[in-house]
């Protein structure tokens, strides 16, 4: 295979909606000539589309995101967001209006928070007992504590979050990034999905669907159970030599002479090697044997209880560092809708992860990769401050008032935004609407949420979708 | 391709000294593009310039002339041009059009002829005109030198160069093109050896015949019309992209049409107007009626959200607007959409065209007078089916009756128990307020007090049962400290209590008892017959909308009122606004009968071109939805010409054309490259050999299903579902969400799984994941081309994808029974089901010490059938092959 062949396919590696490697070369001589410098038709081409990297409208801060996603709604004045208030009204009516989620076990008493609350680091960030490693990086996390999506449930309230409106049927944050900036490894898939290894959460695929983009743009996500990502690795009776016999003898197949001269068919080889240059980068980047010990117990590998988590934090680190634009690590499903024995669950809960976010934003940063990296812990609600279940307590739903936390990629390190009222009912200083936070989340990508647009129907798309999103420039570093 | 050509031909024109440059031909295109829509067009004209005429721009504007002849320097247009100050967007002249404007100011700014008094009376070049798409169908003489015409004509141009036709493909290359190309599957050992056998000079033409009298041949061109129709079996538009229940009936009706081998005049006036061709009322319909309305589904096809919760003025108009785009690349190949805003940029398509014709479709897609999907349907249903099903509805409604006063029985039991737990002062002023019809602000806030009351409702109980579980054991508990008890009265008196008790709260376990009662009502509606329906497009009889050009494309600025026509540019006959021997108003009959008459330029060209693509992978014009100037100029005008003119005299009819394409040499030569062709015409447009062509996605899963033995044939019926699953990928399979919206185990589809490809569902939202990555189309609105991409992850699913790895195994299953106890029988066999060959050389054996090394792994790893694994893995690779995938 010449060498311009081998440029071109891997220029066009992993691109679905191309127009196949004769195009590609073409347009690639031709932008060498200059002579696309003004297409002629722009409006009406096909639009290629692939997973370079891509331009973005201004001088981006953040290069790539690591979301963990908290499916259930993490209870806020328990872990970041303390109201003394409570502690006074602990058991009495609740005196304001409240809406219920839970019928069968609602009640109207107020429930005060039972752990004790201390500050941290040198912003003095306010966390509870049971988020010790979060108090340990305070001053590298922007905790928002008015974020706000005012919709029923889980389902609305993960959409909303995840996809700019309470529909289904939308493109997945994560595939707007690898839209609009392409990813920098394309060796590996742009948008990849770490779930938990017990099941999915709420709403299942969609969490990582690309909607109406193209589905190249989709989430990858890694299983687990064996083939860990579907079509990439082997089944595992192919894996390693037979399938490595297999790819030997399909190349000799192909190279019967009969393709000689015909770029489609040599590219068609190319493509296969490229495969499995693919499968040897992830099975690489999910192989953490060669971490330090050290790494490793810093993210609490050692310990039954943060050992999955900890591993797909690091191996989201991994991923990041070599080039991957947007990864979501995933709790169970609604492992954080504490409804009821929220004394036992929600520690249990804050002692799966606590330990391995605090490693991951510890050890970006050891790396010089924090700057440059989004790290996201939250859910898509929090709770209410009175009674679920009186006979075992828990909280039911709050969408209009909740805390989730940034760190890195350009977000201000050490700095509380905005509030709840004196319950932590509702947030109702310098409110964050799902589109704010997506409008800022853009911006700090150098992308403009009015400008990153995509053409379906006749109309520009976009991930606010005419919401008045607004670039929270307080929470900028 | 084509931005190259353009970039050449106007660099050629400049180079070429002698030809005079023209306003008419050469600069006025230019400005067209790029400064008519503010100077100009639409009554704008910023700056007070008007550039569409010379002599306008000889007058000028506010800052004075903005030529002057002979002298581009002085010459304000050339100035501004040469700086990049005009055009005012990103969008600037390319240096080649800069060049020919200081050329033509230069050689005096001249023109053609005489410019007319009115720049609007020029909406049409005659240049425009001269186009040599909207020049009538020639029947051009055929060459002499071949006995094929087809030969003829491609032999005159191959001649030309110095070339000829490549040698004719051996007869095992030959069958499995064939068969490809028409039933889009392989052929079967038994075909090709029964080929390979028949020495008779007609053997070919026999294989012909027998292909296009199967109904797999109906399958696979239907499906290249479904592309062009833009079929789907969902809506678009809106997120939900909801399912659409009937298409399918359309997708059956174009298969029937193509076995049939139904004239392309019918099938195109049967597609556009079918319903005007049946009386209504359309009820107790007969078949042949029941096709003719199915076929106007092809103006249906257009994705519709107004349906689905979009039924706005801009979701109605999209629905036109898309329909349009798929009548105007089908029929007449081209992008008229662009006029919908302003006169097209390229091709001489008024703005005023495009309303017009909208006019046409107006009275059957009236978005004033707006009907939803639903409420176009056509019942198929007869009165005694819809008699059956009211009577089984009367039952149903009376199990919905005592459904509900068994909810009304849990609420009181749900009640009582919640009252319990709350002051006994309260509960009677509560229990009146939960009551209450309309409460009281003393009934609210007592109310509000006691959440757990409030809350209570019919949507709710289910949650109780958990409670009520729980206080059973409870009291079972309790109940089993007083077992031994017997002799203790108290005791008695207790378990008593505690019995009561428990038959309480037994009696208020809703879930399962509200649950089965709503499946006895939901089975007893299952029983009534289904209500099949017709896609169809129809008018409102005696409505008849006035069509107005809308200002700048928006739908809520109508402006000057326009009647039916066709383009302008081909100058149709007008079409008569309402014809008053009919309940509709006969325009879209009308129009199918312009475009189906024979003086057509467009449709018999735009046609045959197609049917030229299917076979030899590229088209005479290889942007076959687009005819005009952006797209690509005929490589064979005259053979392009000859076969319309021959298609449409001999009856519009598709099975003698292709038997006419595929008995030519030039079908039947080698793929087989060779120097000299390579460096004279390297991109084989001149047909000196036979295209390689990928196989389109649907082609490749057939085609594996084939080699399985799996595939199930039957035609038609409603498609084989799709639905996502864990990892977000789209397989076959009916959805089965959890409530949070999880996708769980598909029901069994009984053989439904291994249909042809075209059976299964389209849903623009969710195309089949293995289809997508072979670049199946997305239907916004339809396909005109397909792209065929060469990308790793395709390379993935042939190494891991499970329908690939389970289908291998499959045929490797079927090698074993084919030739028992007999390896090299079983990968010979292999090789042949397969690539549709003998292996050749050295081929067998190395495939023989490739499953044996195999083997002997799998073996190692105590794979409980490594014989069979290994030979699977083997016919992976035979379906993996570049061979398989590729028709040569």
């Amino acid at each position: 295979m010449n060498e311009f062949l081998a440029n071109s396919t891997r220029r066009h590696f992993l691109s679905q909606n191309a127009m196949g490697i004769g195009g590609v070369a073409l347009a690639w001589l031709l932008q060498r000539e200059g002579l696309l410098a003004n297409p002629v038709k722009p409006d009406l081409a096909a639009v290629a589309h692939n997973l370079l990297p891509k331009q973005p409208h201004h001088a981006p801060r953040a290069k790539a995101m690591i979301s963990c996603f908290m499916q259930g709604g993490p209870s806020h004045m328990d872990i970041c967001d303390p109201k003394p208030l409570l502690d006074k009204w602990n058991g009495k009516d609740f005196p304001e209006k409240i809406k219920y989620d839970n019928a069968a076990q609602a009640s109207s008493k107020v429930l005060a928070s039972k752990w004790k609350f201390k500050k941290h680091g040198q912003s003095g960030m306010d966390f509870s007992e049971i988020v010790p490693g979060f108090g340990s990086i305070a001053d590298e996390i922007c905790l928002i504590r008015s974020m706000r999506t005012g919709v029923n449930n889980h389902g609305q309230s993960i959409h909303a979050l995840n996809s700019g409106r309470t529909v289904a049927g939308r493109p997945a944050l994560g595939s707007w990034l690898t839209y609009g900036l392409g990813t920098e490894n394309q060796n590996l898939p742009a948008y990849m999905v770490l779930r938990d290894p017990v099941n999915i959460p709420v709403l299942g695929v969609l969490n990582w669907s690309a909607g109406w983009l193209p589905s190249l743009y989709q989430g990858t996500v890694v299983r687990a159970r064996e083939p860990r990502i579907l079509n990439l690795d082997p089944p595992p009776h192919l894996r390693g030599k037979p399938q490595e016999n297999f790819l030997e003898f399909l190349s000799a197949l192909n190279r019967d002479g009969k393709s000689k001269g015909e770029l489609d068919l040599e590219a068609r080889i190319a493509s296969f090697e490229l495969a499995a240059r693919m499968q040897t980068a992830a099975a690489d980047v999910m192989d953490i044997s060669d971490e330090s010990d050290a790494t490793k117990k810093l993210y609490g590998i050692d310990d039954a209880a943060t050992k999955d988590f900890g591993t797909r934090c690091l191996i989201a680190r991994r991923l990041v560092e070599r080039g991957v634009r947007f990864v979501q690590v995933f709790t169970k499903n609604q492992f954080w809708d504490h409804h009821g024995n929220i004394i036992n669950s929600l520690p249990a809960s804050c002692k799966k992860i606590d330990r391995p976010m605090a490693a991951l934003v510890k050890d970006l940063k050891g790396r010089g990769l924090l700057d440059s990296t989004v790290v996201h812990w939250g859910g898509e609600m929090g709770r209410l401050p009175v009674v679920q279940n009186e006979k075992s307590p828990g909280r039911d739903h709050n969408t209009y008032g909740f805390s989730m936390w940034l760190a890195g990629g350009g977000f201000k390190g050490g700095h509380i935004h905005g509030a709840t009222d004196e319950w932590g009912h509702r947030a109702i200083e310098n409110v964050v609407n799902h589109y704010d936070y997506h409008a800022t989340l853009l911006h700090l990508f150098g992308l403009d949420h009015t400008r990153l647009t995509y053409k379906r129907a006749a109309q520009e798309q976009t991930l606010t979708d005419g919401q008045p999103g607004k670039v929270v420039k307080e929470i900028l570093a | 391709m084509r931005i190259l050509l353009g970039t050449c031909s106007l660099l050629a024109a400049l180079s070429v000294g002698a030809a005079p440059v023209l306003f008419e031909k050469d600069i006025r295109p230019i400005l067209k593009e790029h400064c008519f829509q503010c100077h100009g067009e639409d009554g704008k004209e910023k700056g007070d310039l008007d550039v569409r005429l010379r002599r306008l721009l000889l007058e000028g504007g506010e800052h004075g002339p903005a030529i002057v002849a002979g002298q581009p320097g002085k010459s304000l247009l050339f100035q501004k041009v040469r700086d990049g100050k005009m055009p005012k967007d990103q969008k600037k002249l390319a240096a080649a059009e800069i060049a020919l404007i200081r050329e033509w100011i230069a050689q005096g700014a001249k023109t053609a002829r005489p410019e007319p008094v009115d720049p609007n009376a020029v909406l049409i070049t005659t240049e425009e005109r001269n186009f040599w798409a909207f020049q009538p169908i020639k029947n051009p003489a055929v060459p002499k030198g071949a006995k094929n015409p087809i030969d003829a004509f491609l032999l005159k141009q191959l001649k030309a160069k110095g070339l000829a036709f490549s040698k004719a493909a051996d007869k095992r290359t030959l069958i499995r093109r064939a068969t490809f190309d028409l039933t889009g599957l392989p052929p079967t050992p038994a075909e090709i050896k029964k080929f390979v056998e028949d020495n008779s000079p007609g053997a070919f033409a026999k294989i012909i015949d027998r292909l296009l009298d199967s109904p797999r041949y109906g399958e696979r061109w239907g499906r290249h019309w479904l592309d062009v129709a833009g079929y789907a079996d969902s809506e678009g538009y809106t997120e939900s992209d909801a399912e659409r229940a009937w298409a399918w009936r359309y997708r059956d009706y174009v298969i029937r049409a193509f076995n049939i081998d139904m004239p392309w005049d019918r099938f195109i006036r049967e597609q556009l107007a079918g319903d005007e061709m049946v009386k209504p009322p359309y009820n107790n319909l007969k078949p042949e009626q029941i096709d003719k309305l199915t076929a106007t589904g092809f103006l249906r096809m257009a994705p519709d959200g107004t349906g689905a919760g979009a039924n706005n003025a801009a979701a109605r108009n999209q629905v036109m607007a898309e329909t349009l785009k798929i009548v105007s690349t089908s029929l007449m190949g081209l992008t008229v959409g662009c006029a919908q805003c302003h006169d097209h940029r390229y091709d001489p398509i008024p703005q005023h065209d495009y309303y017009q014709l909208r006019a046409i479709f107006e009275p059957s897609l009236d978005p004033k007078r707006w009907r939803a999907p639903n409420s176009r349907r056509i019942t198929l249903f007869t009165d005694a089916e819809r008699k059956k099903s009211d009577a089984i509805e009367v039952e149903a409604k009376k199990l919905d009756g005592e459904r509900q006063k068994k909810v009304d029985f849990f609420i009181k039991q749900t009640l009582s128990w919640k009252l319990e737990s709350i002051p006994e002062a309260a509960r009677k002023p509560l229990r009146e307020a939960y009551r209450a019809k309309k409460r009281n602000a003393e009934q609210n806030a007592l109310l509000k007090k006691y959440p757990s009351v409030r809350q209570i409702s019919a949507g709710s109980l289910y949650l109780y049962d958990r409670e009520y579980s729980g206080e059973i054991s409870k009291l079972n508990t309790e109940r089993k400290k007083l077992a031994d008890k017997k002799e203790d009265p108290k005791a008695m008196e207790e378990l008593k209590r505690l019995d009561a008790r428990i038959k309480f709260f037994r009696d208020a376990l809703s879930k399962k008892v509200l649950d089965a009662m709503a499946k006895k009502a939901k089975d007893l509606r299952a029983t009534k017959p289904e209500e099949p329906f017709i896609r169809a497009l129809t008018e409102q009889p005696g409505k008849v909308p006035t069509t107005h050009v809308f200002y700048r494309g928006n739908h809520d600025q109508p402006k000057t009122a326009v009647k039916p026509a066709g383009l302008s540019v081909v100058t149709a006959k007008a079409i008569p606004e309402n014809n008053e021997a009919i309940p509709s108003t006969g325009r879209r009959t009308a129009f199918a009968k312009h475009l189906t008459a024979g003086q057509h330029p467009l449709t018999a060209r735009v046609l045959v071109n197609r049917f030229w693509l299917h076979h030899f992978g590229r088209g005479l014009v290889d942007t076959p939805g687009d005819f005009g100037k952006l797209g690509e100029r005929p490589s064979h005008p005259e053979l392009l010409d000859w076969l319309a003119s021959d298609f449409m005299k001999h009856g519009w009819q598709l099975k003698r054309l292709h038997k006419l394409i595929m008995t030519s040499d030039a079908y039947r030569q080698v793929s087989r490259r060779n120097a000299k062709q390579d460096s004279i015409d390297p991109d084989n447009r001149l047909l000196g050999r036979v295209n390689i062509r990928r196989m389109e996605a649907e082609t490749i899963r057939d085609a594996i299903l084939s080699v399985s033995g799996q595939i199930k044939n039957k035609i038609g019926g409603k498609p084989v579902p799709v639905m996502e699953d864990e990892v977000g990928q789209f397989i076959i399979g009916k959805e089965n969400l959890d409530g949070e919206r999880k996708p769980g185990k598909s029901a069994d589809l009984k053989g439904e799984e291994f249909r042809r490809s075209l059976y299964v569902q389209v849903r623009r939202s969710r195309k089949l994941s293995f289809l997508d990555a072979f670049d199946a189309p997305a239907m916004e609105p339809n396909c005109a081309k397909r792209p065929v991409s060469t990308v790793a992850p395709q390379a993935l699913i042939f190494m891991n994808n499970e329908f690939v790895i389970a289908q291998s195994r499959v045929m490797a299953e079927r090698l074993q029974k084919l030739a028992p106890k007999d390896p090299d029988g079983q990968l010979a066999a292999g090789w042949e089901h397969a690539l549709g060959h003998e292996p050749i050389g050295d081929e067998l054996s190395r495939a023989r010490e490739f499953v044996q090394k195999q083997t002997a792994l799998f073996k190692e790893r105590k794979d409980k059938t490594p014989e069979l694994t290994a030979l699977a893995n083997y016919c992976q690779a035979l379906m993996s092959a570049n061979r398989f995938v590729y028709v040569d």
